[in-house]
């Protein structure tokens, strides 16, 4: 009988300590703290196997100062800033360097205080915001910033040269209206069956649609009114009443990706992020496109509101961030601001994705890639004159994302109208406004 | 010989306790303390990184000046109204249906018990494609068959028709489990029962009505009982068919309590107004549960 009480208890004695193990993650397992010695970065990405690029920065930084060890965290795209914000809850993370992949999820990350003002660093180390093109200041927190930006998006229209050709229509140009842009896309469109092509294609994405109204520089998606959105909204709609797109409803059901509907050689221009450039080179040198049937692309500038200077375009910036809980803020920074830097962004040029600080240098590296359009006019189509942050910062922003994505959903099906759609955005954003 | 350290009776307790303690820990960390926190919750306003702060009631003020929240209620509520009762007579037909000795019997409950044992992920793909507004094979059937014309087409999985969708989707999925269940209250019935109201003349509706539908009112109970809780969580069904691509953001007519309840965790991180939510959720199965219990008590007794 004694023994069985004492193997009760060693179970019991057992099972506390095991308890107790859980709770000393802290202490010995970081080395570097402070010291001079060799420093691990621990560092929040996504997709690893299918973008170069993190690697290619990893590499280089590495290379480039002695004793710094960069450790990639993989925590998918699909819903990474979700996790991310999971993953700095409370006092557990060991996170010392995060990738903000968008403002919503920025914002919140913020208001969590899980990243720190980078201000401070900023004015020690004379970094010069200019170079940014002014991206930053639409993140700006009471005027504190919490992240750099190393990757600067922007929107095109890829068109498909053939589908041009074969219609015998020009080709579209770097100074379009939306209204011209409608004409000429219904223009190629053909709806006789098994010859068909699409004029346009609008992606599943809110910013695809509702996000073109934006670009005259007036209003933003944190006003608080949307009535601006109507005309687009209307235009879009006819479009796929007539054929000259595919339907929203089909593309949800099915989940179409943008990629696969340009690639399939039967959509005449398409509006997508300048990131398409790099996956569509590499795709169709790879041949896991057909370029058959989409090997002969051009680019051309966003088209913009009646009377507003043409090469506004919205864009996105992917950023990097020092959290409150890194041990190792200084390397930290560093790493940030190299990576954000000139020498930061000739790697990411290297692969043809577009750095945030743009200069001369990097958009020839870009154009001169093998694969880039060759015609001018697809070079030249990667100017920007005014650059409209798709969600710039805004209290409750991530809200507001919630909800107008929400009703963007219930117009494109033709669940509610295009008014009353829009009169229920402004109703909703103006409960979460007000509050 | 010396007195033992504890008593018999003691030490049969600490034994048993300690055989328990492996699970009970386990559920005592990762559930039972969660749970009390989310009831803590609703009544403090938590980022999950900043300090909690004190709310009161004021998270469940905002309940109801909430569009989605409304939205989200209304759409579980009339999904279960719409599933239990549907899924309850079809899982019980297809048992009567498949205990008469039929040729195949073995191989038509298999087939009944698929869909349950399918992956959801894949077989809502399949639903997809079927009722795919312009290519599916259902719609297709709709213009050439019954000749409706292509602008009135059902668009299934938007508008109110999303409701009937995942209705019609979830009594396909789950009817094979249930079914199973009515089985075996099926084979607990005596078959003298059966011949005795033969021999007075019953025929089959009488049988049915008079023998078969009382003796199995526990099975029933447990039946409605299970797949109200069930229906009420509804999450995944309505993100798989009513989602866009990766899930987010379902509009008004397709919105269920705990994708609100999800959204406002950890999208918005609002945690305390998110665990006000889940209490009204947990209101309301509690609450239909108790008058499932009542009712059958009541049954029992009479």
């Amino acid at each position: 009988m004694k023994k069985r009480i004492v193997s009760v208890l060693m179970c019991a004695l057992m099972a506390v300590s095991l308890l107790a193990g859980c709770g000393q993650k802290d202490g010995g397992s970081d080395s570097g703290s402070g010291s001079k010695g060799n420093v691990t970065l621990k560092w929040a990405i996504w997709d690893e196997s299918t973008t170069q690029y993190w690697g290619d920065i990893k590499k280089a930084y590495e290379a480039a100062h002695n004793g710094v060890t960069i450790e990639m965290v993989d925590l998918g795209s699909t819903d990474y800033m979700t996790v991310l914000a999971t993953e700095l809850s409370g006092s557990g993370s060991d996170f010392d360097v995060v990738t903000i992949k968008d403002v919503p999820g920025y914002a919140t990350l913020v208001q969590k205080n899980a990243i720190i003002a980078l201000d401070d660093y900023i004015k020690k180390d004379k970094v010069d915001l200019a170079k940014f093109s002014g991206a930053t200041d639409q993140v700006l927190v009471d005027g504190k910033l919490y992240e750099l930006p190393f990757r600067n998006d922007f929107w095109v229209i890829f068109y498909n040269k053939d589908i041009f050709d074969r219609a015998g229509v020009a080709y579209p140009t770097n100074d379009m209206t939306w209204d011209e842009y409608d004409a000429l896309a219904r223009k190629v469109t053909n709806t006789t069956f098994g010859k068909q092509v699409y004029g346009t294609h609008y992606h599943t994405w809110r910013s695809t649609v509702q996000l073109c109204a934006m670009l005259d520089g007036k209003h933003t998606i944190l006003d608080g009114n949307y009535d601006f959105v109507k005309p687009i909204y209307q235009m879009v709609l006819n479009q796929e009443k007539d054929g000259v797109c595919r339907k929203y409803a089909d593309l949800k059901t099915e989940g179409l990706h943008y990629s696969a509907a340009f690639s399939g050689g039967d959509v005449a221009m398409m509006n997508q992020g300048s990131w398409f450039i790099s996956t569509l080179i590499t795709n169709i040198k790879k041949g896991e496109y057909d370029s058959k049937l989409c090997g002969n692309w051009g680019l051309c500038k966003y088209p913009h509101a009646a009377g507003v200077e043409a090469g506004s375009t919205l864009g996105t910036i992917t950023g990097l961030s020092v959290t409150s809980a890194s041990k190792n803020k200084d390397a930290a920074w560093d790493f940030v601001n190299w990576v954000s830097g000139a020498e930061g962004a000739a790697v990411m040029a290297s692969s043809g994705n577009f750095p945030a600080c743009m200069t001369a240098d990097v958009k020839k590296a870009i154009t001169s890639i093998e694969g880039f359009p060759t015609d001018q006019q697809s070079k030249d189509a990667l100017d920007v004159s005014n650059l409209y942050l798709e969600v710039p910062y805004g209290n409750h922003v991530s809200e507001i994302n919630s909800v107008l994505d929400s009703y963007h959903g219930s117009i494109m099906t033709g669940e509610m109208t295009i008014d009353e759609g829009v009169k229920a955005m402004n109703t909703e954003v103006a409960k979460i406004l007000g509050k | 010989m010396k007195k033992p350290f504890l008593s018999k009776k003691t030490r049969r307790t600490l034994i048993a306790y300690s055989f328990i303690a492996p699970n009970f820990i386990g559920f005592c960390v990762f559930t039972l303390v969660p749970i009390v926190f989310a009831f803590c919750l609703a009544f403090l306003k938590w980022d999950g990184s900043n300090p909690i702060e004190f709310a009161g009631l004021s998270n469940f003020a905002r309940l109801a000046d909430d569009t989605f929240f409304k939205a989200a209620l209304r759409n579980t509520i009339l999904y279960c109204l719409g599933t239990v009762p549907l899924t309850m007579i079809a899982s019980l037909a297809l048992a009567v249906l498949l205990n008469q000795k039929v040729v195949g019997r073995g191989i038509f409950r298999t087939l009944s018990f698929f869909p349950y044992v399918a992956s959801l992920v894949a077989v809502t793909a399949v639903w997809k494609m079927l009722f795919h507004p312009t290519k599916g094979p259902i719609n297709s059937i709709l213009f050439n068959t019954f000749h409706v014309a292509q602008e009135n087409l059902p668009k299934w999985f938007t508008g109110a028709l999303v409701l009937v969708s995942m209705i019609l989707f979830s009594v396909w999925k789950y009817m094979g489990y249930y079914m199973v269940i009515y089985l075996a209250g099926l084979q607990g019935i005596p078959s003298e029962l059966y011949e005795a109201a033969a021999l007075d003349g019953a025929g089959t509706w009488n049988k049915f009505r008079y023998i078969t539908w009382p003796q199995l009112s526990a099975t029933t109970f447990f039946v409605v009982v299970m797949l109200t809780i069930n229906c009420f969580k509804i999450y995944d069904i309505a993100v798989m068919l009513a989602g866009a691509g990766g899930g987010s953001d379902l509009t008004e007519s397709a919105t269920v309590l705990v994708y609100y309840i999800y959204q406002k965790a950890f999208i918005s991180w609002d945690l305390g107004y998110s665990s006000a939510v889940a209490m009204v959720l947990f209101v309301l199965v509690l609450g239909v549960t108790i008058i499932q219990f009542y009712g059958q008590s009541k049954k029992d007794k009479a």
